[in-house]
């Protein structure tokens, strides 16, 4: 790795960054149907992940009065996970949701076999809600 | 009242709605990993009704001061009025990195997502730690 490179932290400078056998993206443990393990949830019931070319998308159905409240398809950033649990190294992703009324900053990661969705939702109208994190789990589903 | 989850259907009212209880974020953040090559600590400080962070990383000489930056707070809910996370973005021109914390038990859970702008080729990368709050009581 070139000393020349910017950094703001060690590691900034870490060789694997630079290395595409450490760094490839495992995301076939991500890819897939998952389902909430919280039968009860408020939250999201269920999502999608599925491969589009060499990016992800990200397909989720949500709770509803009714019926489940189907999101938009997003295509999500691919992050290289640095942490390794139970000799397991799985890509993070990075979604971003827009509903107008709301944005939600996504993260998704897999542990040990769960999925991980935490999102941060903002509210953008001025219905004096407050911004709000949610963190759910879930099964693989197929 | 527009919503894409059950849990966004709360109903309030903006002219009385109190302001979000911001006290469990200020201070001193302590990475609970001594030997990070990260985030070695971060101080989190209000001013005029906002909350900013300042984070401190590892590098080969020492501590690099990275500044402050504006934090966006979170509650635990669409009701609530507790701080239970915040998210950040820090610019460096050569990478951009988003930090998302959440309090969990007293701990803060921070995410990490470095992404790079330059063409050092560097995989955009992941990191998940954990800090606590410096308090002095023991």
């Amino acid at each position: 790795m070139p000393a020349s490179l910017e950094f703001k932290q060690n590691s900034h400078l870490d060789p694997q960054l630079s290395d595409p056998g450490a760094t490839a993206s495992s995301v076939e443990k991500l890819t897939g149907h998952w389902v909430n393990t919280n039968p009860e949830t408020r939250g999201i019931a269920e999502c999608v992940i599925e491969p589009d070319g060499l990016d992800l998308i990200v397909t989720v159905r949500a709770t509803g009065v009714a019926d489940p409240i189907a999101w938009p398809p997003t295509r999500a950033a691919v992050f290289a996970n640095m942490e390794e649990e139970a000799g397991q190294r799985t890509s993070a992703l990075a979604v971003n949701f827009g509903f107008g009324f709301m944005k939600s900053e996504t993260l998704i990661r897999v542990n040990k076999g769960v999925l991980v969705i935490v999102l941060f939702n903002s509210f953008l109208d001025d219905s004096g809600r407050s911004d709000y994190v949610t963190r759910e789990f879930f099964y693989r589903a197929d | 009242m527009h919503f894409v989850q059950l849990y966004d259907r709360v109903e309030t009212d903006p002219a009385t709605t109190a302001a979000l209880d911001t006290s469990p974020l200020p201070g001193i953040w302590v990475n609970s990993n001594p030997d990070t090559n990260g985030i070695a600590r971060m101080a989190v400080s209000a001013s005029d009704g906002s909350l900013f962070i300042q984070a401190y990383a590892i590098g080969p000489d020492g501590l690099i001061d990275w500044g402050k930056t504006e934090l966006a707070i979170f509650a635990s809910t669409p009701g609530a009025r507790m701080a239970a996370g915040f998210t950040c973005r820090y610019d460096f021109g050569f990478a951009e990195t988003v930090l998302q914390g959440m309090l969990m038990k007293g701990l803060l859970v921070l995410s990490q997502f470095h992404r790079f702008k330059d063409d050092s080729k560097r995989a955009d990368y992941f990191l998940r730690e954990y800090f606590a709050l410096e308090h002095g009581r023991f």
